[in-house]
């Protein structure tokens, strides 16, 4: 297999691989914050305007991750540095 | 697909000057037309609305930081949904321009807490458990950089995704991703803005406090 194939695969199992766990994982993570946050809001509805506040902020950041591992996806993909085009 | 990755437009004395620039100076006109055009109601709902966040993130009254903040919402709103309009491309999708914004927030941190503190005891803060002191510069870059790489990523994808579907299915499918372009747009905006009062009312907090923290 040629150098630029070999490379070609690598780049669409990484870009497989990785952009599974990088959106499973802060899924799973995310769902976990926001059962907490159900039930503190359903012990505490008075507080709701606060949690929620608190909730979005936390999940904007629990996103922040998965928008990494795209961005790094997106990049091998479409503006791989070590191939000439792939899309 | 090319338009998506920011190209040089025009070179002023030899300096290239990128289509961002350009995509900003349209962002600022619209800014500029809602204020002269909106609803004096709907201007005061959004005062309204910035005035409450940023008091209640920052932790105390937010008259002195509402003007940074508030241009960062705004401006980062403008610059986000300007991208869904279709032969324009949002100027945050450059990673220029959420550094720039970024490495605001990072002097501006510094800069109220000197403000509010005085040099040595804002250090001295900065430094309270002493061996922590290399974990915490290295938490103030760290926080820079996530802050420009958020708003970064959010946007290009979005951007990036639009334009591989509109290049597969050109009907009508690149219309509900464009509209959910919108909502991440705003919803960044108001991350990142929030995340700067968090980081400026951090910067602000007395360990040891003679005089109680929301004063």
């Amino acid at each position: 297999m040629s150098e630029e194939g070999i490379i070609v695969l690598a780049t669409i199992i990484v870009a497989g691989l990785g952009i599974t766990l990088g959106t499973a994982i802060p899924a799973l993570a995310e769902g976990r914050a926001v059962v907490k946050a159900l039930e503190s809001i359903a012990r505490q509805p008075d507080q709701a305007g606060n949690l929620r506040t608190t909730l979005l902020i936390a999940m904007a950041l629990l996103e922040s991750t998965a928008i990494y591992v795209l961005l790094v996806v997106l990049i091998l993909l479409f503006a791989n540095p070590l191939i000439d085009r792939l899309f | 697909m090319d338009t998506i990755f920011p190209h040089v437009v025009f070179t002023i004395f030899g300096i290239p000057v990128r289509d961002s620039v350009i995509t900003t100076w349209v962002a600022m006109a619209l800014i500029m037309l809602m204020v002269r055009f909106l609803n004096i109601d709907a201007l005061e709902a959004l005062f309204d609305f910035l005035n409450d966040t940023i008091s209640s993130l920052v932790g105390r009254s937010a008259a002195v930081y509402l003007p940074l903040l508030g241009t960062l919402f705004i401006f980062i709103s403008a610059a986000n949904v300007i991208g869904v309009v279709p032969f324009l491309n949002a100027p945050t999708r450059d990673l220029n321009v959420p550094l720039a914004l970024a490495l605001i927030v990072f002097v501006s941190v510094h800069y109220f807490g000197i403000r509010a503190k005085g040099w040595k005891d804002y250090l001295s803060d900065l430094a309270s458990p002493a061996f922590l002191l290399p974990l915490e510069i290295i938490s103030q870059l760290t926080r820079t950089l996530s802050l420009t790489l958020r708003l970064f990523g959010n946007v290009i994808s979005a951007e990036l995704i639009v334009a591989v579907i509109f290049a597969l299915l050109p009907l009508f499918v690149p219309l509900p991703l464009a509209g959910f372009g919108i909502f991440t747009g705003l919803l960044q905006a108001y991350i990142f803005t929030a995340l700067a009062a968090v980081y400026i009312g951090a910067g602000l907090e007395v360990t040891n406090p003679e005089v109680p923290n929301d004063q």
